[in-house]
């Protein structure tokens, strides 16, 4: 059942990681030498700067992933893009802050403050179920409405824009313009080599990579994922076929949903905190891994997600950390030129 | 033939894609246990559309659909599929990134029980795809997947089998192909409607044809009546000759 379409995939994205790896290589080097040659006090702190933003690049790229698979999800069995998909990140994340923090919470128009204050790990995964269940009713209440009354394509993008508005706004409003801490324990930082990590930066990437083969399985190995495949590669045939293609759609939304909550979490415990627009930032970088991966290729977005966090933490180490966002998508643009599918894309055979 | 009990009954269906415009006028078709029919006529005479009706996919405004005694008019792909309906799109219809097997399965979704057993009855039937079961149905020719296409309707077991144009596209001696092999499904119980563009093949293999014009069922007659006579000759057959 796994056979030719795993080994290909797999064969795929191998190739595309010795590419980028030797792409490093060979940036390392000129950069060694770069630094020999100007005799900098930084000389040989190059290679190990390079090796550090290279793992940040990993631990960004795979917490990117967990948002955009949903993306990728939503995009392949609807084909909507969800330009609200920033701020299911950034909702897991401030819901997650909401029940654990000690400090007093409120909603907004509440005219009282109370106190949930659980503990963190609970707190993790209530806060996964509520946004799950934000995903269902997303879609019961918005899109599968839209779907049944023959909305088009580009109107409902739009619809996702205005909601992504009155997401972001309303979670400002909700938790204020500061960012907010999900733990207040630090982190201490461990030296491994030229890799200097913390605990719960290495546990988040544990939970990121589980999380990301629960994925694939789910895909690759359950009737249920296969006929979420099947739904993704032709929904009138699927419905013809006797799938629910409403249903499947609804359990992409809910997982799409999970996914991107339990990616703002660990990124809010990233990054020390996560401020209400952070998760729409980081939209436009889910786009770009998705369309990188090959749009609707669920192990395209894991791929583009990789690349782009890579491309975007390796480049601060020759150019201000301003760009960075502006080198992963020009990086993008290169490969989208040379592979117009997408790195995991396939051209379809016609006939 | 006569003496077998009404499987299909269509009753002066009006449908269209649109609200107001309909492309079928009252469209009338018996349809009778084991029989294997082919629906020829024009262009835009309503040929597809009256499959898809049938299926459900286009709305039923007037009329009804019976299956076995049972109204089933506009009723949902899943409870047909569950009823004993298998449709076979003309185009788009195999899962292109999932292989033969997962294509299969997908037929099977709803008797997920009944997989391996199906799948050894139909792979008997489609020697050739279980070969090939692992291979991605997007990597396959035009003729191949009309046969997964085909394979993955007949996994459910249905009485009866709806195929909207199977030549179409397909190389002469594939077309061939096809049409033997639609005969020998309809031979193993299965009642089969077909639309075809290719009417002189299409009423060499049927038991009874029916011409559709414009969104109406004209008439109808055995395929070899049909073949014989001198409107449809005119009309839709071109000369006399094979």
């Amino acid at each position: 059942m796994l056979g030719k379409l795993d080994r290909r995939v797999l064969l795929r994205a191998v190739a595309v990681f010795l590419v980028v790896a030797v792409a490093i290589t060979v940036a390392l080097s000129t950069g060694g030498s770069a630094d020999a040659a100007t005799g900098s006090a930084a000389s040989g702190g190059g290679s190990s700067l390079l090796l550090q933003n290279l793992f940040n690049g990993i631990v960004f790229g795979l917490l990117l992933a967990l948002a955009s698979v949903g993306l990728s999800l939503i995009y392949g069995t609807t084909a909507l893009s969800n330009f609200a998909h920033g701020e299911m990140v950034t909702f897991g994340a401030m819901i997650t802050y909401f029940l654990a923090t000690p400090q007093a919470v409120t909603f907004p128009l509440l005219p009282f403050e109370f106190k949930i204050n659980m503990p963190f790990l609970p707190a993790v995964l209530v806060g996964i179920a509520i946004a799950v269940f934000f995903g269902w009713v997303q879609d019961k209440m918005i899109w599968s409405q839209l779907r049944r009354r023959r909305v088009g394509m580009v109107q409902q993008m739009i619809v996702s824009i205005g909601l992504s508005l009155a997401l972001v706004n309303f979670i400002q409003w909700w938790m204020g313009g500061r960012p907010v801490r999900l733990t207040t324990s630090i982190d201490p930082r461990h030296q491994y080599g030229p890799i200097s990590v913390g605990n719960v930066t290495l546990i988040s990437m544990a939970i990121a990579i589980i999380a990301l083969i629960g994925v694939a399985f789910f895909l690759q190995r359950t009737r249920l994922g296969r006929a979420t495949r099947a739904v993704s590669d032709n929904p009138a045939l699927a419905s013809a076929s006797g799938i629910k293609v409403d249903s499947i759609i609804r359990i992409v939304w809910m997982m799409a949903a999970g996914l991107a909550a339990l990616g703002g979490i660990l990124l809010a415990l990233y990054q020390q905190g996560i401020g209400f627009d952070d998760g729409t930032k980081l939209l436009m970088m889910m786009f770009a891994a998705v369309t990188l991966g090959g749009l609707g290729h669920p192990y395209g977005a894991l791929v583009g997600s990789l690349i782009i966090g890579i491309v975007a933490e390796v480049s601060t180490v020759w150019l201000a950390p301003d760009l960075k966002f502006a080198t992963a998508l020009f990086i993008l643009i290169i490969v989208l030129l040379v592979r117009p599918q997408g790195i995991l894309g396939r051209a379809e055979r016609v006939g | 033939m006569s003496d077998k009990p009404v499987i299909v009954d269509a009753d002066d269906l009006i449908a269209g894609y649109l609200p107001g415009i309909s492309i079928l006028n009252g469209c009338t078709m018996q349809v009778k246990e084991g029989e294997l029919i082919g629906i020829i006529g024009p262009n835009g005479a309503g040929k597809s559309t009256f499959l898809k009706a049938l299926f459900g996919l286009v709305p039923i405004s007037a009329g009804t659909v019976t299956l076995a005694g049972e109204d089933i008019t506009n009723m949902r792909a899943d409870q047909l599929v569950k009823r004993g309906v298998g449709f076979v799109p003309q185009t788009n219809n195999v899962f292109p990134s999932l292989t033969i097997e997962e294509n299969l399965e997908m037929g099977a979704y709803l008797a997920p029980k009944a997989f391996k057993k199906q799948l050894e009855r139909v792979g008997d039937l489609f020697p050739v795809l279980m070969d090939r079961r692992s291979q991605r149905a997007g990597s396959l020719s035009g003729g191949e997947r009309q046969m997964v296409a085909m394979a993955r309707a007949l996994m459910m077991d249905p009485k009866v089998l709806l195929l909207d144009e199977p030549s179409a596209g397909l190389s002469p001696v594939r077309q061939d192909e096809t049409f033997l092999r639609t005969r020998e499904i309809n031979r193993t119980g299965v009642t089969v409607i077909m639309v075809e563009q290719n009417a002189r093949r299409c009423l060499q293999i049927c038991d009874r044809g029916y011409v559709l014009d414009q969104g109406t069922s004209a008439y109808t007659a055995t395929g070899q009546e049909l073949l014989k006579d001198p409107k449809v000759i005119e009309l839709y057959l071109g000369t006399l000759g094979a």
